[in-house]
């Protein structure tokens, strides 16, 4: 289990569900809780009582969670470049790589909170993020944001809350446990997250061969 | 140019998998879940069934294991398209009489050859 040293926590750590026990967690002595850190391409899934956190620029969040059931989640992506990605992409017969891999990136934090026991007529939507942040990123917040929507509206998901656009970044809180978000938008752009984001924008063009094929014969 | 039963609890992914499929001249029928996919598949022959794994009702996996005690579907090409790729699921796959394993996010050229080669 990584756990980054903080003062004195007064909580053990809870214990992370099978697959994200590698992901970065630290105690945050103000709320009281510990907190799961999320970088670009990341999510995490906890049925405990902890909180989620990532820093978002252009890049886009879905906050997703199941009152009932105490079970929540976070992811933290962008889509992808491509040219020529129109409002059908969703029936564009070659299935646009900006929209497979959106798709992708949200099935992937739905199916693990199905796995994890949360039923998915009751899931509840908050999206954060899709700022426009750099001057040489200047749609792909705003694409991050349609596709979001977009997706939302198909899948029948109920959007309860948003706080998208704008030129600022944000540092968004979430705690599945109560469905809050504490959302900061911060005055400045660091280097840090600027080099982040362009960095996993150039990560993505690997991706865009996609679709591993195995076949059993 | 095939019948082809496409399997997602995922409205987009119906959408896009549907559109790929057509474009290229099939014929395609969805489903929602592998309980719907079933009873769609036991009323009219399909050439091949494409489906997700992770879905309400009746998941993927088991689709394929009662598919293949159906007659019909014994020689049909089953295949799974999934954000799922550990080595364990994969057996559990082809233990279950799937035909092959794609991996999301979708290459739409490849999900099209993969198709044209298991119905070859």
């Amino acid at each position: 289990m990584s756990a980054l040293p903080g003062p004195r926590p007064t909580v053990a750590l809870p214990p992370a569900l099978p697959g994200f026990e590698q992901l970065q967690r630290f105690w945050e002595p103000k709320s009281g809780c510990w907190t799961a850190r999320l970088l670009p391409g990341e999510y995490y899934v906890t049925r405990s009582n902890e909180a989620i956190m990532t820093v978002l620029g252009s890049c886009i969040s879905a906050c997703v969670r199941d009152p009932d059931r105490g079970i929540g989640g976070m992811n933290h992506f962008m889509l992808p470049e491509e040219s020529g990605a129109g409002h059908n992409a969703w029936l564009d017969p070659k299935a646009g790589l900006a929209t497979r891999y959106g798709s992708y990136a949200m099935e992937s934090l739905l199916n693990q909170l199905l796995r994890t026991g949360a039923s998915r007529s009751r899931l509840e939507l908050k999206i954060f993020g899709g700022g426009k942040i750099l001057s040489s990123m200047t749609v792909i917040g705003q694409r991050n944001i349609d596709f979001m929507l977009g997706y939302a509206r198909l899948e029948g998901l109920k959007l309860s809350a948003q706080d998208v656009g704008g030129t600022q970044p944000r540092k968004i809180v979430y705690y599945p446990a109560d469905g809050k978000v504490m959302v900061r938008r911060l005055a400045s752009v660091s280097h840090n997250l600027a080099d982040r984001e362009r960095n996993y924008m150039h990560s993505l063009h690997g991706q865009q061969d996609g679709g591993e094929v195995e076949l059993f014969e | 140019m095939a019948k082809i039963l496409a399997v997602d609890d995922s409205a987009a992914m119906r959408q896009m998998v549907g559109a790929t499929l057509t474009a290229a001249g099939h014929e395609v029928q969805q489903a929602a879940d592998g309980q719907e996919a079933l009873t769609i598949a036991a009323a009219r022959p399909f050439d091949l069934v494409i489906t997700d794994v992770n879905m309400p009702v009746m998941n993927g996996l088991e689709l394929v294991r009662k598919l293949r005690t159906l007659p019909t579907y014994r020689g049909v090409p089953l295949l799974v398209l999934t954000t799922e790729n550990s080595t364990e699921r994969k057996l559990e796959g082809k233990d279950a009489g799937a035909t092959g394993w794609l991996v999301k996010p979708f290459n739409p050229d490849r999900l099209l050859s993969t198709i044209a080669r298991v119905l070859s």
